[in-house]
């Protein structure tokens, strides 16, 4: 399993410029084009988890996640915020890069928690941040992935 | 969307979040690298899901409390035309309305409620 198989360029964003982080949640939700209804329901469900805790794990990084039935199948998103978002993350710090995964309360080949295994583990890569600052179009992105192998 | 289908539909969402959180992997996960306080986060989602549950007609309630609480899911996806609760084949009249998702369709053989994915 690679991360770069769940990306589609479509659904990377390297130039956010949202005000908060719930404009950010909804901006990123909107890459998977759903109907309205679904990414309202998708949203409020990101937003609840957001509110037992924060997904900024720090380094400028979030992970915002859930599951819901109103996808099919597991989706990712990638977003950059160069500015930086108010994500209330563990250090405090202004998060700028942001992976969104969803999925559906049962996959058939239960890809949800190690993509959001990797995700992590990609995200504690010292140089990381350095390189998702420098990457310029999703392209990029995709390469960084599979240079990182993950 | 039928607006109790949309609550059932979250309520759903919060109690797969809720038993998620109450076993191993995903509990560890949230509590390790989100550092999410795990205690505290079941008792919000409860709480959350009985204010949702106040939203939905009794009869509609009983069914879903019934299901839930039977370890099994309450609302399922028709993918196909087959209800993914017990796989039968769902009537086609109604998968064949502009938006099923805008009636509380039920499966007329195993009880489930309806969801249309996009
Ligand atoms: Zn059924």
């Amino acid at each position: 399993m690679q991360l770069r198989d769940f990306f589609s360029t479509d659904a990377i964003a390297l130039d956010l410029t949202t005000e908060t982080k719930d404009e950010t949640l909804r901006t990123l939700v909107g890459l998977f084009h759903l109907d309205e209804k679904s990414e309202g329901i998708l949203f409020k469900m990101l937003k609840r988890r957001e509110n037992l805790g924060s997904t900024g794990i720090g380094r400028g990084i979030a992970i915002p996640h859930c599951r819901s039935l109103v996808v099919n199948r597991l989706r990712v998103a990638f977003g950059r915020h160069t500015p930086g978002l108010d994500f209330k993350a563990i250090d405090e710090k202004p998060v700028h890069y942001i992976f969104l995964i969803v999925a559906p309360p049962l996959e058939v080949s239960n890809q949800y928690l190690p993509v959001l295994g990797k995700i992590a583990q990609f995200s504690k890569e010292p140089d990381v941040p350095e390189q998702l600052a420098a990457v310029t179009k999703p392209e990029e992105f995709l390469q960084l992935l599979e240079m990182k192998g993950v | 969307m039928h607006e109790e289908l949309e609550t059932l539909l979250e309520m759903q969402d919060l109690h797969m979040q809720l038993r998620a959180l109450e076993e191993g992997e995903v509990r560890d996960l949230e509590s390790g690298l989100f550092d999410m306080g795990i205690e505290e986060a079941l008792e919000t989602l409860d709480q959350k899901i009985l204010e949702l549950q106040g939203r939905l007609e009794p009869r509609v309630q009983d069914r879903y409390r019934r299901l839930i609480s039977a370890g099994n899911r309450a609302v399922v996806p028709v993918l196909g035309g087959v209800c993914y609760g017990c796989f039968v084949a769902v009537p086609t009249s109604w998968a064949a309305e502009a938006d099923p998702n805008d009636k509380l369709n039920v499966c007329q053989n195993c009880g489930r409620f309806h969801y249309y994915p996009t």
